[in-house]
């Protein structure tokens, strides 16, 4: 393993007086797959969105290859060099195509088209996303993540990506997870994605220990 | 009395038709912006920041609807920033409303001016449209138009999803920013044509959610916003003329009686439009590769 590509030192987030992650530190090395299990509300998803810089710190820092963000062109940066597998995927009543969503990876959208065929969106191009399944809408934020990676992100965050999925569907996912050459952190209580993992940590009450 | 032919070839009605004809053209876009920011609450905001504006403009002397124009676009910029909070803009709107009537109504004591006359503009009559208003209207047209052809990748991101748009390196706050102050500046801008009171509904929201319930994707609800906000303002224009009626409650009616259709036709005919629009989108291969690499593994 080499130097960390994803660091969290001392992180902590609050919502308004409730600290809901608490000094937590985890480094993970380039190439690293780590899942991350835990109780609901214990944290887990504040710690990925304080990550992206979608949820502010209260403390610590999150270091993306050697690099904390400071500032907004440091967040835009990191955005841009992480993929994202969401956990609430927003299903409001807007109009979006999944090709739309498909071509929001940038230069990896032929990617991320080629991922969602592989993961059985086929025909689903021109669907909008608030017509999709939930395992429908799943895969196609995975396809998503898949052309970033393409694109030349080399970190992939997925908060709980086959929790709407099949049996089928989750071992797709574990197997496609565990064959990429990124860095990866993965929130999930999947058994087939968290045996997939190089470690396992586990999140209580806001902290986190590496269990497995 | 009038036939309507006759009152087509007056000039005022002349003016007011082109005017109504740039707003029905552009404003729905502004309407499908308001809808996908899920900021309905913005019209009685705005009003209330216009009325603010035209007693500021009538105390000091300056053009009124200019005043309440510049002060809208202030206010859209303002609130901006609390877009970014999980409560969204909803609270931020019930407060610049509150504020902005409280304003208004000080400002109109301490200056003693009429306030049936500030309140009058708020009513609006698309009769009384000046050239002034029809170049601020082309104007907006134009931006608006600009803005969403250009932009409409990153648009379809941040009105589907703030995070998802920051997420996919789209300057959402940027784009937020100028969405809100167009917004506030084009509730601001046809308040002459049709009063601040009926303004949003029957040229910005109607078409706006009419168009929601026939579209399928981002492109397709800005054309059927822009159909039904000709349709139902055009439609409206004619039989106000013709029943002699006011214009601006026959406007609404009319393109809310459009934007109710679109709630009664089957979900099976809409489908059927759709899939037939689909169908044409695969006949064209070459100009959609990604796609049909999704469509035909």
């Amino acid at each position: 393993m080499g130097a960390a590509a994803v660091s969290f030192a001392a992180v902590s987030c609050r919502f308004g007086q409730v600290t809901v992650v608490d000094s937590v530190r985890l480094d993970v090395a380039a190439g690293e797959h780590v899942a991350i299990t835990g109780a609901n509300g214990s944290g887990k998803t504040t710690l990925l969105r304080a990550a992206l810089g979608l949820h502010p710190l209260a403390a610590g820092t999150v270091s993306v290859g050697g690099q904390p963000a400071r500032c907004a062109a440091d967040w835009v940066r990191r955005r841009r060099e992480v993929a994202w597998v969401p956990q609430r995927l927003a299903t409001g009543f807007f109009p979006l195509l999944v090709e739309e969503l498909l071509a929001s990876a940038g230069a990896g959208a032929d990617a991320a088209c080629h991922a969602a065929t592989e993961l059985g969106m086929v025909e689903l191009g021109a669907r909008p996303l608030h017509t999709l399944s939930g395992g429908q809408l799943q895969r196609a934020f995975l396809a998503r993540a898949m052309g970033c990676i393409a694109a030349g992100a080399r970190v992939l965050f997925a908060d709980e990506p086959s929790a709407a999925l099949d049996f089928a569907g989750q071992e797709q996912v574990a197997r496609l997870l565990a064959g990429l050459p990124v860095t990866v952190v993965v929130i999930s209580h999947d058994r087939a994605v968290t045996r997939a993992c190089d470690r396992v940590a586990e999140m209580a009450a806001g902290r986190l220990r590496v269990v497995a | 009395m009038y036939s309507l032919l006759e009152l087509l070839s007056l000039a005022a009605v002349k003016r007011s038709a082109l005017g109504l004809l740039i707003g029905a053209a552009s404003l729905p876009v502004v309407g499908v912006f308001i809808v996908g920011l899920d900021i309905i609450a913005v019209r009685f905001a705005v009003m209330h920041v216009a009325l603010l504006g035209i007693a500021i403009g009538l105390l000091t002397g300056l053009d009124p609807v200019l005043c309440g124009l510049v002060l809208c676009g202030l206010a859209g910029a303002g609130v901006a920033p609390l877009a970014r909070r999980p409560t969204g803009l909803t609270g931020a709107m019930g407060l610049l409303m509150t504020f902005a009537i409280a304003g208004a109504l000080l400002v109109l004591s301490v200056s003693g001016v009429n306030a049936s006359g500030a309140f009058a503009l708020l009513w609006g009559s698309i009769l009384a449209t000046r050239a002034t208003d029809i170049v601020i209207l082309a104007v907006l047209a134009v931006v608006v138009h600009a803005l969403f052809w250009r932009k409409r990748r990153e648009l379809g991101l941040v009105l589907f999803d703030r995070e998802l748009a920051l997420c996919s390196g789209v300057d959402a706050d940027r784009i937020m920013f100028v969405l809100l102050v167009l917004t506030a500046v084009a509730i601001g801008a046809a308040i002459r044509l049709t009063g601040a009171l009926l303004v949003v509904d029957g040229l910005t929201l109607l078409p706006a959610l009419g168009a929601r319930n026939m579209a399928r994707s981002l492109r397709s609800m800005v054309i059927w916003a822009i159909v039904l906000g000709l349709l139902g303002n055009s439609v409206g224009f004619l039989v106000a003329l013709a029943a002699d009626q006011p214009l601006g409650p026959v406007l609404v009616l009319v393109s809310g009686a459009f934007t109710l259709l679109t709630y009664l036709i089957p979900e099976r005919a809409r489908d059927a439009l759709t899939s037939s629009r689909t169908s044409r989108r695969r006949a064209a291969p070459a100009r959609r590769p990604a796609v049909n690499r999704l469509r035909q593994p």
